[in-house]
């Protein structure tokens, strides 16, 4: 307990100094944080009930009713490497990882698994990948960019672990994985996949551009059809562990979220929109560059990403280097890379930023110009 | 007797680590309790998703956080 008690010493020596030399009535402060309540009220308005929540129920459903192995064993060492690569490309979609899950999945993938190469796609596409993030930036940034961060991470990942792995051939150990089924009874996979069809259909009729009323009626008797659903087909234990799981996503990602929208939308009246158009206002190599170069060292707590890329956006940030932000920001962040380091080493870790950084901009530019 | 609890700081792994001690405690029971937070050293016993528990160098559970009178079966055998 010793460390947390440091750190919320610091912070409450911080919020008491930024307090105690905040000049009375200032203007700016009071602007800022009309905006950042604004902001906050927008996402809990638009996003919370409609986006947010249904993609909550999800993860929760991916972790109880989604087995790990069988997933896990498409990336095992004697399978094939495209169906290895293209796997470890979506993980983070079908496994609803936490981030502390990723590195010892990663480093086990790496040494008896699949290899450096599927290992390096799962490590980034894990974070970059999962459900909550991908339908809020449809939902908050927009098509255009929320099918461009999809499809961009999905392909960006397959490059990197390629071209890591092309760079760098490694030598197989040897060792097995634990990857024994636990025993568990889950629904039918037809009851799981109308109860995964009617969660995301909830999500993705949110998204329509059809008459409201149409659309939340549809969103109301899917979410009863799931409802129904859990009543009738699930066990009782099963459904209560889903409602946990979810709970425990929410509890990790939610109160972060609504500091990341609060602080985004305090410092937007804050940033000057000269130094952001001068920056990265259009979609120039070093726009995009730097875009992804603050991207993989910055940290962004799950889906902190979204808010700040929208006030970015708001303030004159071009599509291209926000594509690159998007890209490169959740994967990778400097405390993250010194974790990564103790797997990978220096010289690898080294390599995979860069090819994140490099392929990032590219990716922001190809968008930009589109 | 050693007991091992592989991972890093997630709530899981602090939770696993809490229901140890519970069951530790209510069994009067000595055991070394030992954290290893090195992914090579995770890996090294296979496990690939933490938190895990490993009881005199056998793994005992992965992937999950066990209850209290599980880990208490364990120690008393």
């Amino acid at each position: 307990m010793e460390n947390n008690d440091k750190i919320l010493f610091g912070a409450i020596v911080a919020v008491f100094l930024f307090f105690y030399f905040l000049p009375p009535n200032s203007e700016w402060f009071n602007n800022a944080v009309l905006s950042g309540l604004n902001l906050l009220s927008d996402y809990a308005k638009q996003h919370v009930l409609t986006c947010l929540v249904p993609a909550l129920f999800i993860a929760g459903a991916i972790t109880v009713f989604i087995k790990k192995e069988k997933v896990l064993k498409y990336l095992g060492r004697d399978s094939n490497k495209v169906i290895a690569y293209g796997v470890a490309s979506i993980t983070g979609v079908i496994l609803a990882v936490c981030s502390c899950t990723i590195l010892p999945l990663f480093a086990g993938i790496k040494k008896r698994g699949a290899g450096l190469g599927p290992a390096i796609t799962f490590l980034f596409a894990g974070p970059a990948i999962n459900i909550a993030a991908i339908f809020l930036t449809f939902s908050v940034l927009g098509y255009k960019i929320g099918l461009a961060r999809a499809i961009a991470s999905i392909i960006i990942s397959i490059l990197v672990g390629l071209t890591m792995a092309l760079i760098f051939r490694e030598k197989e150990e040897s060792g097995k994985m634990l990857l024994e089924e636990q025993k568990e009874e889950v629904p039918s996979i037809i009851t799981l996949a109308v109860f995964f069809g009617l969660m995301i259909g909830v999500l993705v009729v949110n998204g329509l551009q059809i008459d409201a009323m149409i659309k939340y009626t549809l969103m109301a008797l899917f979410t009863l059809g799931v409802i129904a659903l859990v009543l009738l087909k699930f066990k009782n234990h099963l459904a209560k562990k889903w409602l946990e799981e979810t709970w425990g996503f929410s509890k990790t990602i939610l109160p972060l979220l609504f500091i990341g929208i609060f602080i985004a939308g305090f410092v937007m009246p804050l940033i000057p929109e000269e130094m952001v158009e001068q920056v990265v206002g259009s979609n120039s190599l070093q726009g995009n560059l730097i875009a992804a170069i603050f991207g993989t060292f910055m940290y962004f707590s799950t889906l902190t990403e979204i808010p700040i890329l929208q006030v970015l956006i708001l303030k004159g940030m071009a599509q291209g280097p926000a594509l690159a932000l998007l890209l490169a920001g959740p994967s990778l962040s400097l405390p993250n890379m010194l974790v990564i380091r103790s797997v990978l080493g220096t010289k690898k870790t080294i390599a995979y930023v860069s090819l994140v950084i490099l392929y990032s901009t590219f990716a922001g530019l190809v968008f930009g110009a589109l | 007797m050693k007991i091992e609890i592989l991972g890093g700081g997630c709530p899981k792994c602090k939770m696993l680590e809490a229901n140890v001690r519970k069951a530790i405690d209510e069994l009067g029971a000595k055991a070394e309790i030992v954290k290893v937070t090195e992914i090579s050293k995770i890996i090294d016993y296979g496990v690939m998703s933490t938190p895990a528990i490993v009881i005199d160098g056998e793994v005992k559970a992965y992937g999950r956080v066990p209850e209290v009178e599980e880990i208490k079966k364990w120690v008393r055998k």
